[in-house]
C-alpha cells in the first residue's frame, strides 16, 4: 500500500506541478496577446489594407485561450487534489476544447506569417494610396496610413521610390510623373512638413528623399508578433498535452 | 563642331536619372569658353530625327515647338542658357545638372514654345547643345547616345501568388494535429470506461477519505485493571 501511496503522491504533485505551469504560461500567453492586439508599430491599418491582418484574429483567440487556460489550470489543481471524478472529467474535456482553440490560432499565426509578402504589399499599395476616384472611407484609411507610416519610419514604398516609377499606380493617376516622380512623403521634410528641398527631392539626390522601402520596417515587428504567438503558443499546447494524458492516465485510475 | 557629348548624370548618382517623363544632363560646363556672348540651347530630338535636324531652325518658331513634338515637331529646341549660368570650372560639391521635362506649367501653352515640358513618351531621344549668336549657329555639341525613358508595368503584373508554406507552418499544423487526434482518443477511451473497471487496477489509487476510527470500549479494557488489582 505504501508503494501505491507513493506512486499517488508523486503522479498528483506531477500533475499541481504541470497545472501551475500551465496557468503561468496562460497568464504570460494573454499578456503576450494584449501586447500585441495593442499594435505599438501602428501596423494594423496596413495590415487590414492588405486584407492580410489574420495575425490579429490569432491574438485575439490567444488572449481568451490564455485566460482559459489559467481558470482551468485552477479546477485541476483542485481536481487532482481532492482527486474528484467529476471535477477532472470536466476539466479534460474543457481543456480539450480551449486545445483545439489555441491549435486554430497557432495555426493561423503561421500560416498568416507566411501569405505576408511584399509584392502583396506592393501591389496593394499601388492600386489605392492617394486614390481620387472613387474614392472610399478605407481607401483614405490607406493613404492616411502609409503617409503617416512613411512619415514616421523615413522610409518610401514598398521597396523603394522606384515602386512609383516601374508600375503605374492611382496616385500617378492625380500626379504627373515630371512634378511627383514619388510621393512628396518620400522627401526629408522640415519641421512644418514642407520638404527641405524640393527639387532634389524631385531628382532623387541623397539626404533629401527616403531612397530605403518600407517593407523591413513593416515585416520585422510583424515577424516577431506572429512566431510570438504561434511558437510560444505551440510550446503551451505541447505541454498541455502531457499533462492532459497524466491527467488521463490519473483518472482513470481514481476508485469510483 | 566642338568634341563634347552630352550625357546622362552619373555623378552624384540620382534616383531620379531617368523617369518616365524626364531625364537629367550634365551640365555643359567648360564647353563652350570661347562663345561668351553666345545663347546656349539645347535641342532634343527622335531618335531617328536626330541626323535631319537643320541648325538654322530659330527657337521659339512653331518648327521648334515643344507643344508639338513629337508630331509634326521632330526635334524641339529648349532650357536656353548663357555662359554665364555655366561658369568654368565647376565647383566641387555643386550639383550641376539640367532636368528636361520638369516644367509641366507650360506643356499647353503654345506662347511658349520653348517650354522645357514633360517628354511624352519613352523615346528613344537624343540631345545636344546648339549656341546661337543672334540667330547664327555658331557652335554645337554632338549628338549624345540614344536616351531611353522608363517604362511602367501595369501593377496587376505583380506576381502575388503565395511563397507557398513554410517549413514551420508545416511542422506547427501537422504536430499539433496528432497530439490533438491523440487526446481524442483518449477522451473518447475515457468516456467509453467511465463506471466500468479502470485499465490499471482499480486499487491502484485510493481516495484518500479521512477514515474514522472509533474507539470500541470493551468489557475487556474496563477489566484490566480490576484484574491488576
Amino acid at each position: 500500500m505504501a508503494k501505491s501511496d507513493d506512486c499517488l503522491h508523486i503522479l498528483q504533485g506531477l500533475l499541481v506541478f504541470g497545472n501551475v505551469v500551465i496557468g503561468m504560461c496562460g497568464i504570460a500567453l494573454t499578456a503576450e496577446c494584449i501586447y500585441f492586439v495593442s499594435d505599438p508599430n501602428g501596423l494594423y491599418s496596413l495590415l487590414k489594407a492588405t486584407e492580410n491582418s489574420d495575425i490579429y484574429a490569432a491574438a485575439w483567440i490567444g488572449i481568451f485561450v490564455g485566460l482559459a487556460l489559467f481558470a482551468l489550470s485552477i479546477l485541476g489543481i483542485i481536481g487532482v487534489i481532492k482527486a474528484s471524478r467529476t471535477l477532472l472529467l470536466l476539466y479534460i474535456i474543457l481543456m480539450v476544447i480551449t486545445f483545439a482553440f489555441e491549435m486554430a490560432s497557432c495555426i493561423t499565426a503561421a500560416t498568416g506569417q507566411d501569405s505576408l509578402t511584399p509584392e502583396l504589399f506592393q501591389k496593394k499599395m499601388l492600386e489605392r494610396y492617394q486614390k481620387s476616384e472613387p474614392a472610399n472611407n478605407s481607401d483614405r484609411e490607406v493613404t492616411k496610413t502609409w503617409d503617416e507610416f512613411m512619415l514616421q519610419n523615413h522610409c518610401c514604398g514598398v521597396k523603394g521610390p522606384s515602386d512609383w516609377q516601374e508600375y503605374t499606380s492611382a496616385f500617378r493617376v492625380t500626379h504627373s510623373d515630371a512634378d511627383y516622380p514619388w510621393p512628396r512623403m518620400c522627401c526629408v521634410l522640415d519641421a512644418k512638413g514642407l520638404p527641405v528641398n524640393l527639387d532634389g527631392c524631385k531628382l532623387g539626390v541623397s539626404g533629401y528623399y527616403n531612397s530605403n522601402g518600407c517593407y523591413d520596417a513593416i515585416s520585422g515587428p510583424v515577424s516577431t508578433h506572429a512566431w510570438g504567438v504561434a511558437w510560444f503558443g505551440f510550446a503551451i499546447l505541447c505541454w498541455t498535452f502531457c499533462v492532459l494524458l497524466g491527467t488521463m492516465f490519473y483518472w482513470s485510475g481514481i476508485e469510483y | 563642331q566642338l568634341g563634347y557629348k552630352p550625357e546622362l548624370t552619373r555623378e552624384p548618382p540620382l534616383e531620379g536619372v531617368t523617369t518616365a517623363s524626364t531625364f537629367v544632363l550634365d551640365q555643359p560646363r567648360c564647353v563652350f569658353t570661347d562663345y561668351g556672348n553666345a545663347d546656349i540651347w539645347l535641342v532634343v530630338a527622335l531618335d531617328q530625327a536626330a541626323s535631319t535636324f537643320n541648325n538654322s531652325e530659330g527657337p521659339g518658331t512653331a518648327a521648334t515647338a515643344f507643344q508639338s513634338f513629337p508630331d509634326p515637331v521632330r526635334a524641339y529646341m529648349t532650357l536656353n542658357a548663357t555662359l554665364g549660368s555655366y561658369p568654368c570650372p565647376k565647383r566641387d560639391g555643386d550639383i550641376t545638372v539640367l532636368r528636361v521635362g520638369s516644367e509641366t506649367s507650360c506643356a499647353q501653352d503654345t506662347t511658349r514654345p520653348t517650354c522645357n515640358g514633360p517628354l511624352p513618351h519613352p523615346g528613344p531621344y537624343r540631345v545636344k547643345f546648339l549656341a546661337l549668336q543672334g540667330s547664327e549657329p555658331v557652335a554645337e555639341t554632338a549628338w549624345s547616345v540614344p536616351i531611353t525613358l522608363r517604362q511602367a508595368k501595369s501593377p496587376d503584373s505583380i506576381p502575388t501568388t503565395g511563397s507557398g508554406h513554410s517549413a514551420g507552418m508545416i511542422a506547427i499544423t501537422t504536430i499539433l494535429s496528432i497530439l490533438f487526434a491523440i487526446l481524442l482518443a483518449g477522451l473518447v477511451a475515457m468516456l467509453v470506461f467511465w463506471g466500468s473497471g479502470s485499465c490499471s487496477g482499480s486499487s491502484a489509487f485510493s481516495k484518500p477519505e479521512a477514515v474514522s476510527v472509533r474507539r470500541y470500549n470493551t468489557h475487556h479494557v474496563y477489566d484490566q485493571p480490576a484484574a491488576r488489582l
